[in-house]
């Protein structure tokens, strides 16, 4: 008998259950699983795209807010020259493909490598509850792009933006189906308190992460 | 609405018993005041909770069986101990599970059993006390009263209403003060160090005394501050400050 | 290999006794955190009950949860393997680390693999192993193990991890906490890079869809399971979830639970490895899932116990662990959790201590995010160490003379006014009594002496007229 035989057998008989499962056991599985009940959450009754910046700033990301995709690019500008950071970035493709012509940054479509100082991304979506985004990993998304960098910038389509985690699962269910190999949520700058409990912003992620919501 | 009095099973505590005999009398004072009829069941000694709380499930039974024969016949069984009516209150039909005959002995006294200030305030309605305190106090919440019973906001609903005396909160009021039956015994250096966090907190209160609900937390923060040289800082239980300090 | 935690009282009177850890402990303060955090849910005890709830659902049917996800999760090309022992865990690792030819590993965090001692077991095999997370790298680097599941090296101050950094960076010593923060993220990111298997703990497996749920706040959970070639995630038996909707509930309360956050910095589904096309993941994607005892506690009147979510919130709330630290508790687990799961886990005769060295005073029970009754626990450890004979004969005496006594109240009369008339003599004109021979009362406190007389004999005295 294999350890998971071993184990399975142990745990069935802990339940009084015979070794092939009942109907009616299998029949709860399943019914859980399609149902997918949502579990008591607290009241959230907020606009969401304010609720969202004001938790991106809580959870000490920087927010800015432009009218359309088209004016991304000079939000970036202006970010990088404001924060003195090197006019350079690489981006996800739906990024770098933006167009970038004047605003004096220089866009690398290709995923991040240990070196690149700043990584522009999209988002799949993002949740108003926690100020947090939610990624993919994918061909087109490379999940190194928003993890390497020491900056993060994250391009949030308002559209994009959910209530909680709890509805991000039912869009993603109706787009995709099937989970992809990550699902990242991002919610602002990595931090650690491991020495004397002292919180530092800062950890093995990036430390600044600076959110751009586009209206349209 | 009948005139007929709350006739009040007095469940005193062992220790009580053993150390401080004048808040059993500061109990009834207050239940007689309140308007009950006071009983107290002479042959009383002790819930079980020691042997209870030590594993002991044979000898805290046998105890136990003993308090429900005893205040078989009264309305209420209340005690001034948050500990003792906890022990009763949550914990006695699980220790007498196995006696299913008693079960719905156990569940009506459970359900008729208050630690004492909660039974002046939410039973009783008591809205005048007798005794007077000139001075700050603050209050220490004992934890079974406090998590078994939901005591709270009803000792502190009585002692503003003490003639001559303010509460000043502790920074923790809801922080254990180390006692934990026998564990104060059996872990005495881990005890006294919590209950000298305690110590700390009262002291920074500046008040003239700490008043709390539970025995067991008296003599410990009593005997803590008294190692700590503290001989400013007196330690009263809720019923004796309630009550008057001169009744004896 | 579990080897007994006999010792505590020495342990705990050593870290009493211990100023840097005093000030460690003082000033560690993630009670106030969960207050603070919680402080947004209206609704906390409802949302307390359906986390609880969940938690029971997956316990229910444990079996059949777990086989969905190890179908779910083989069809998204992970590799499931089961563990029945802590030796079960070490050997996969080290067979898949030797299959694979990696020599270098990295960790995020797993304290299922501190029951296995696995960093040391690879070691042993010469694979070099290396902590990721802030204070697993700095417990690592001192060889030590952790103190907290959460904060792994809170007994450590700054001054400690700056002499660390010399000895083992060489660096010039900085004793600026961010500045130390810098320079690990520096040394570590290196070892990011090339790490050729990362190992992980799994905070959940999600039966829905096969996937590992795996939160932390430093970043380095992601860079362990995306960048190297090889994941690993170990993690309890007791861990899977049914579904996404049922570890979104969960998960408002861990984080603010465990520190105090609506939600950790990085929270990450990892279903499978590397998928055609990707740029990112790891070739080969592994679960171990473990017994180790787990099992053993379905059925029982243990079985709350496995609703644990490892937040860490009774130990921040203990005023025994808050005083004594993590490290008296002699195994893996510290604080109410460790209470109850060391004696579980390594046999009640090997830790007969932690069921009793706690006051029951429950400010565990009330912020434990899935309502596990611990004192309840702790109390039915040590009414089975009275059933197994396990304790002092001094003791069960003792209890049985007292039941004895009170059952018969005339002799239980004549017994407490004595002790009472002794009591107060012997505690003098100022009433204390400094000295209890044979107990632990007095080795820090005085014992204010007895009135002289019983309430019961005055009561009738009074009654008479």
């Amino acid at each position: 008998m294999s350890a998971r035989d071993n184990i399975l057998a142990r745990i069935r008989s802990a339940r009084g259950a015979a070794a092939a499962s009942a109907q009616s056991d299998l029949a709860a599985i399943d019914g859980r699983i399609n149902q997918h009940p949502v579990g008591t959450r607290p009241a959230m009754h907020w606009d969401q795209v304010p609720r969202f910046r004001e938790q991106c700033v809580r959870m000490s990301s920087t927010v800015d807010e432009v009218a359309s995709m088209r004016d991304v690019p000079a939000a970036v500008a202006r970010f990088l020259t404001e924060q003195g950071l090197p006019m350079r970035a690489v981006a996800w493709p739906k990024i770098a493909h933006l167009d970038w012509t004047g605003t004096g940054v220089t866009v690398e479509d290709r995923p991040a490598r240990g070196d690149d100082l700043v990584g522009i991304t999209g988002v799949h979506l993002a949740l108003a509850e926690t100020g947090t985004v939610m990624l993919l990993s994918g061909v087109d998304t490379p999940a190194a792009t928003s993890l390497l960098p020491e900056t993060h910038i994250a391009v949030v389509p308002a559209g994009r933006i959910v209530l909680a985690m709890e509805e991000a699962w039912a869009r993603t269910r109706e787009e995709l189906g099937e989970l992809p190999r990550a699902v990242n949520f991002v919610s602002g700058p990595s931090r650690t308190a491991d020495i004397e409990g002292q919180l530092q912003i800062g950890a093995h992620g990036p430390f600044r992460v600076h959110v751009i919501v586009a209206l349209s | 609405m009948s005139d007929q009095k709350l006739r009040v099973g007095l469940f005193v505590t062992c220790l009580v018993d053993l150390m401080r005999p004048r808040i059993g009398f500061s109990a009834i004072k207050l239940l007689e005041s309140a308007g009950c009829e006071v009983i107290v069941p002479s042959a009383q000694t002790c819930c079980g909770q020691p042997a209870y709380n030590s594993g002991d499930r044979a000898s805290a039974q046998a105890v136990a069986r003993k308090v429900i024969d005893e205040f078989r016949d009264c309305d209420y069984l209340v005690s001034p101990s948050g500990s003792c009516a906890g022990m009763i209150r949550a914990h006695y039909a699980e220790l007498l599970a196995e006696f299913p005959q008693q079960r719905a002995e156990v569940e009506r006294l459970a359900a008729r059993t208050h630690e004492l200030t909660s039974f002046l305030v939410d039973v009783a309605g008591m809205t005048t006390v007798p005794g007077r305190f000139d001075g700050e106090v603050t209050y220490h919440d004992c934890c079974s009263g406090l998590r078994e019973l939901g005591v709270k906001t009803q000792p502190r609903d009585l002692l503003g209403r003490v003639a001559g005396l303010k509460v000043s909160e502790m920074g923790t009021p809801e922080y254990c003060c180390g006692f934990g039956g026998t564990f104060s015994v059996k872990y005495g250096e881990i005890s006294a160090r919590i209950a000298d966090r305690k110590c700390d907190d009262i002291a920074s209160t500046g008040a003239a005394a700490v008043v709390l609900g539970d025995l067991g937390c008296m003599l410990n923060i009593e005997g803590r501050l008294k190692r700590r040289g503290d001989t400013k800082t007196r330690v009263y239980h809720v019923a004796e400050v309630l009550a008057g300090l001169d009744e004896d | 290999m579990n080897a007994p935690v006999p010792g505590f009282k020495a342990r705990a009177h050593d870290k009493l006794n211990d100023a840097k850890i005093q000030r460690a402990m003082k000033n560690f303060n993630l009670a106030a955190a969960r207050t603070r955090g919680v402080a947004d849910l209206e609704n906390l005890e409802d949302i307390r009950t359906a986390a609880a709830s969940i938690r029971d659902h997956s316990l229910a049917r444990l079996d059949l949860w777990l086989e969905r996800f190890e179908q779910e999760a083989t069809r998204r090309g992970t590799q499931v393997h089961w563990a029945e022992t802590h030796d079960d865990i070490n050997r996969i690792v080290i067979e898949i680390a030797r299959r694979t030819a990696v020599k270098k590993i990295i960790k995020s965090k797993s304290m299922v693999s501190e029951e296995s001692h696995l960093n040391a077991a690879l070691e042993a095999e010469g694979f070099q192993v290396v902590e990721t997370d802030l204070g697993e790298y700095i417990v690592q680097l001192a060889g030590e193990t952790p103190s907290h599941i959460i904060a792994p090296a809170i007994h450590k101050n700054r001054d400690d991890v700056a002499d660390l950094f010399v000895k083992h960076h060489g660096t010039p010593r900085k004793t600026d906490i961010g500045e130390l923060t810098m320079e690990a993220r520096k040394f570590l990111r290196e070892h990011f890079l090339s790490g050729e298997m990362g190992i992980s703990g799994g905070n959940f497996l999600i039966a829905e869809t096969g996937s590992l749920f795996l939160v932390t706040n430093e970043g380095n959970g992601r860079m362990t399971t995306t960048l190297p070639r090889i994941h690993v995630a170990i993690t309890g038996v007791e861990k899977v979830v049914p579904t996404l909707e049922d570890v979104s509930c969960i998960m408002r309360l861990l984080a603010r639970s465990a520190t105090g956050q609506s939600i950790s910095n990085y929270v990450t589904l990892n279903t499978g490895p590397k998928r055609p096309g990707d740029t990112d993941g790891p070739e080969e994607m592994h679960v171990i899932i473990v017994d180790a005892g787990r099992t053993k506690l379905l059925g029982t009147d243990m079985q709350e116990a496995l609703r644990c979510i490892r937040c860490g919130a009774c130990m921040n709330h203990c005023p025994v662990y808050q005083n004594i630290g993590g490290h008296a508790y002699g195994w893996v687990y510290p604080g109410p959790i460790g209470s109850v799961l060391t004696p579980n886990y390594i046999g009640l005769e090997n830790a007969l201590d932690l069921p009793n060295a706690a006051t029951l005073c429950n400010q565990c029970g009330v912020v434990c995010p899935v309502k596990i009754p611990l004192p309840e626990l702790m109390r039915k450890l040590r009414e089975k160490q009275v059933d197994r004979g396990l304790r002092p004969w001094q003791e069960r005496l003792g209890l049985t003379l007292w039941a004895w006594a009170a059952q018969r109240p005339v002799i239980y009369g004549w017994l407490t006014g004595i002790t009472a008339r002794a009591g107060r003599f012997f505690g003098g004109a100022d009433r204390t009594i400094r000295r209890l021979p044979g107990n632990g009362w007095t080795e820090g406190r005085d014992m204010p002496a007895p009135a002289g007389k019983t309430f019961r004999e005055l009561y009738a005295k009074r009654k008479q007229p």
